[in-house]
């Protein structure tokens, strides 16, 4: 179909299901004023049960954990695959030059740009590591945490060279701790078992509530949760990074 | 009552694979040679074994398990619960021993990227047993997702043109999918505040009539059939099931795609089946969608002349007939669909391997390109005539006694025309891989000039494995193909389908009554078996015999066949996301107007 | 309508809007780095959806570290639930962002007309 067939039959099939989704939208409940009983139980009871602040972090990494695993080892899934798609000798090494686009001269860094980003990136850091401890007493946790770190550490590669980034960041490493950060919430499942106990129950102490070791198995999901992201990101952050520079003989895909 | 002994095993068939690729990925780079392919082979087998186990220890009643020990308060259920049923134990064994099959196939194919190959591999297997045994809305979602995740990255391994097209449409068609099932979880959240499956039931049976409720079902449902590749939901399929490695084709077409239309199944049976515009819409809509599927898709099979698109048709046309099995009420049909399922996933899972043993040892893909050229590995044309055979309707195995229960089912109804569209969707899919092989192993089927347009890339596979390596696993899933459809075979189904429908719904929140099997049904045409086998080898042979025909005739044939129904077929899976997309969207004015309609009516 | 004010329909307005803003991307998107954007967007048009149902008018987040744990708040599990939806996002585009790239390398092209597999 050409652009103009598509837009045709896509505006024709809206106007034709336009009737229903109005009906479907004026029979919703009423917006901001209809039960919820999952949330209600949750906010009553988890603060006594679990000794924790944080309502989501507890449904996160407590009520519903078993989706927690599935959502770690769909990240683990996703940058192992792009991994696989982005395999090749590309910027493996440190001497790689940038890739020029067109005609586009390639910059030097400003000195600016390398004082901003070696102020902030140890502020951002700080803050990154901050909402990863405090998961269960504030607003933040493992996977939010996580995604404030990594993003940090590409303040390396915009401050300084390519090759400093290179050389701080090690594939091997982090390859290592990712998947040390998915294991850690597997064995948070099995672990529990090995003590009679159900799959993800949480069986550590639960200390008190508002203290920064509170929460029991939360903790330690967290913390896994926490490894496996930001080693995550990083990862995808460096494979990404490595496709910029440009290419030299026999480097294969 | 269930042994306690037996509770414990609940999480283990996701929690296992999960825990050796994790394992894998840690460590996979410093294991010596082929260890990684082993600890796989051993973690599916591993869950196999447990699979049955369960499936086993529930006949007497369902197990119920609550992740993290989150047992309901009062009406309201915490945490995320397991349901396992006889049926759904039953389909997860199979899978795992598809993925075990598949493992020994692909020993050694995945040099680049070894162990990161079993890693992906191992996390899908894990998707797939969460996603057939949770019983929770959103758990279902997140399985889906894994599952998703990592046929994408799968998909594109060989990093050549074709593939990562392939892979684009296929991520993006898919993903889109994923947002319509997110939608219909808001939806159905809104009207029923929780997520687990019976609680959610309970609910919805309180707002029957709401259009909030049909709506829910509708986006879901399209979700899962964008990744059922029910028409018209289904063109990123040829695509991707062409350029994928044929180990991951085993797993998509044997697993991956029947296992999100039983998807369907389960949550209409588990959730929507209180909601009765819903009632209706199954047994009108989508047993519609079925029974197109499955006539387009296996005429569309007979055009192809690359073998896996050509497969990966048979696959569409295969699933529609599963389709048809869920739409028809009963444990009849459920039965039908719980072996048409497993007998299906063997063959195919043999076929796609079949064509991985001729990429690798004759290199190249193209049923004429390859005419004559399988002489050499002449046990994969064995194997090929064998599934053909079965693909195409012979009266013995699983696939047969999964046709006859379905056939029976529709025939109790009335509705014996649907055996129409089985038995042309069948004979088309048979008959295209009879002529497969023969074409390819005998050398029939010369068409002057056609040999000189190859195939759009040059195409080749590894071809360093030993060929008793590659065709193990296809012998021994033939063999269960055929040989698991000996004498219990239908009592078994037919007592786990009635379990499942007796239970699966409210065990999580409810106790149970008691469930009674249907007594085997009598074939309602016992001649229909041997009808489409004869017409199978029929199209085969007409196909092949073009030498031999009057030269009228072939010119006949090839002008019906360049006609504007067929190329009209050809052109619209041009390859284009963009027109999937709005083909998705067609499908969804199709649900809108019947969805209506049902409200109207009910 | 249920005896509710007209603000109610806004919130499913703006979901059926984005949805269908992404979708025209979709289908008239000439480069696929576009069109992974206007995946983004009807992403977006799933968390409004999410984020909606679980509102409550008056309340605030599920949060009680000052403030004492009868307060009425909003719902908890939705919001783990878009935190999912993010991740299932983030992941995604990573790994069509890989893919375009690698087209790219291997056809010159991004433009999701031109790129038609299994040409036959």
């Amino acid at each position: 179909m050409t652009r103009k067939a598509r837009l045709l039959v896509a505006v024709l099939c809206a106007l034709v299901s336009a009737p229903a989704i109005a009906v479907v939208i004026m029979h919703i409940p009423a917006f901001g004023r209809h039960p919820l009983p999952y949330g209600d139980a949750i906010n009553h009871t988890a603060g006594a049960q679990r000794h924790v602040t944080n309502m989501v972090s507890a449904v996160n990494f407590d009520y519903r954990a078993f989706d927690t695993l599935g959502e770690e080892l769909m990240l683990v899934a996703a940058v192992t695959g792009t991994l696989v798609l982005l395999r090749g000798r590309r910027g493996e090494s440190l001497s790689d030059r940038a890739a020029q686009a067109g005609n586009r001269p390639v910059c030097e860094r400003s000195e600016a740009v390398t004082l901003a980003c070696r102020f902030f990136l140890p502020l951002i850091t700080t803050f990154g590591i901050y909402v990863i401890l405090h998961a269960q007493l504030t607003p933040g946790g493992g996977f939010q945490g996580g995604a404030i770190v990594a993003s940090g550490t590409l303040l390396l590669y915009l401050g300084e060279s390519y090759r400093l980034w290179r050389r701080l960041v090690r594939s091997r490493l982090l390859d290592m701790l990712e998947a040390a950060g998915a294991l850690v919430l597997v064995l948070c499942g099995l672990g529990p078992m090995a003590r009679g106990g159900a799959f993800l129950q949480n069986v550590l102490q639960l200390g008190q509530t508002g203290a920064l070791l509170s929460g029991g198995l939360i903790l330690v999901e967290n913390a896994g949760v926490a490894l496996a992201v930001t080693a995550g990101f990083i990862l995808l952050l460096l494979e990404f990074l490595e496709e910029t520079r440009a290419t030299c003989e026999g480097e294969g895909p | 009552m269930i042994a306690p002994a037996t509770d414990v095993l609940a999480p283990l068939p996701v929690a296992v694979p999960l825990l050796v690729g994790t394992l894998l990925l840690l460590v996979g780079k410093v294991l010596p040679g082929r260890l990684p392919d082993a600890l796989a082979i051993l973690a599916a087998l591993a869950v196999v074994t447990i699979d049955a186990r369960l499936a086993a220890h529930t006949t007497g009643g369902p197990l119920v398990y609550w992740m993290g020990h989150w047992q309901p308060r009062g009406e309201v259920t915490l945490g995320i619960g397991l349901v396992i049923n006889e049926a759904e134990a039953i389909l997860a064994a199979f899978m795992a021993l598809l993925f075990a099959a598949t493992f020994i196939f692909a020993w050694g194919y995945f040099e680049d990227i070894r162990a990161l190959f079993h890693v992906l591999m191992l996390i899908f297997l894990a998707a797939m047993q969460g996603f057939c045994l949770t019983h929770d809305l959103f758990n279902l979602f997140v399985w889906f997702e894994v599952m998703s995740v990592t046929a994408f990255a799968l998909t594109a391994y060989r990093l050549e043109a074709d593939p990562l097209e392939g892979a684009l449409n296929f991520t993006v068609t898919n993903t889109i999918g994923s947002f319509l099932i997110l939608g219909g979880i808001a939806l159905a959240y809104s009207l029923a505040g929780l997520l687990d499956f019976g609680a959610l039931a309970r609910s919805l049976a309180q707002h029957a009539d709401d259009p909030v409720a049909v709506g829910a079902f509708c986006m879901i449902a399209a979700g899962l059939l964008i990744k059922g590749a029910a028409i018209p939901f289904h063109f990123w399929l040829a695509d991707a099931h062409a350029v994928a490695p044929s180990p991951v084709s085993v797993i998509f077409s044997g697993a991956m795609v029947p296992l999100a239309l039983f998807g369907l199944g389960k949550i209409y049976w588990d959730v929507f089946e209180t909601v009765p515009p819903v009632q209706l819409l199954m047994r009108t809509l989508v047993l519609g969608l079925g029974v197109t599927t499955a006539i387009v898709g296996g005429v569309a099979c007979l055009r192809q002349r690359h073998l896996k698109r050509l497969l990966a048709f048979s696959t569409i046309s295969h699933g529609g007939i599963l389709l048809i099995g869920l739409a028809l009420p009963g444990p009849v049909s459920l039965a039908g669909v719980l072996a048409y399922f497993i007998g299906h996933g063997l063959v195919k899972g043999a076929l796609f391997m079949v064509a991985g043993v001729l990429l690798a040892t004759a290199g190249g893909i193209d049923e004429l390109w390859l005419r004559g050229r399988g002489r050499p590995v002449w046990p994969a044309g064995v194997a090929m005539a064998v599934a053909g055979s079965l693909l195409g309707g012979a009266p013995l195995g699983l696939m047969d006694s999964g046709s006859r229960l379905i056939g029976a089912a529709a025939g109790a109804r009335g509705e014996d025309w649907i055996l129409i569209a089985v038995v042309l969707g069948t004979a088309c899919t048979g008959g295209a891989v009879l002529r497969g092989a023969g074409r390819i192993f005998l050398g029939l089927g010369e068409i002057a000039g056609e040999e000189a347009r190859g195939p759009s890339e040059d195409e080749s596979e590894k071809p360093a494995r030993p060929l008793w390596l590659m065709m193990l696993p296809v012998i021994v899933l033939l063999i269960i193909a055929i040989g698991a459809g000996l004498p219990h075979a239908d009592e078994t189904m037919l007592g786990a389908a009635a379990r499942f429908l007796a239970w699966d719904r409210i065990a999580s929140i409810g106790p149970i009554g008691p469930a009674t099997a249907a007594a085997v049904p009598a074939p309602s045409h016992p001649f229909v078996p041997w009808l489409t086998l004869g017409l199978a080898i029929l199209i085969a042979a007409h196909e092949l015999g073009h030498a031999w025909l009057p030269r009228s005739w072939s010119r006949t044939s090839r002008r019906v066949l360049s006609g504007p129904v067929f190329t009209a077929i050809d052109r619209a899976h041009d390859g284009v996301v963009g027109d999937y997309v709005v083909w998705i969207l067609i499908g969804l004015a199709l649900f809108s107007v019947s969805s209506a309609a049902a409200l109207h009516a009910g | 309508m249920r005896g509710r004010g007209a603000v109610s329909f806004v919130p499913w307005a703006t979901v059926a809007w984005l949805f269908a803003v992404g979708i025209y991307g979709v289908i008239t998107s000439r480069h696929y780095v576009h069109l992974i954007g206007c995946l983004t967007v009807i992403q977006s048009a799933t968390y409004i959806a999410l984020l909606s149902v679980g509102y409550r008018f008056g309340s605030v987040a599920p949060i009680f570290y000052t403030r004492p744990p009868s307060t009425p708040a909003v719902d908890p599990v939705l919001q783990a639930l878009v935190l999912t939806d993010i991740v299932v996002g983030a992941t995604v585009t990573a790994l069509l962002l890989a893919l375009t790239l690698q087209v790219h390398k291997k056809r010159g092209t991004v433009n999701p007309e031109r790129l038609r597999p299994m040409r036959q």
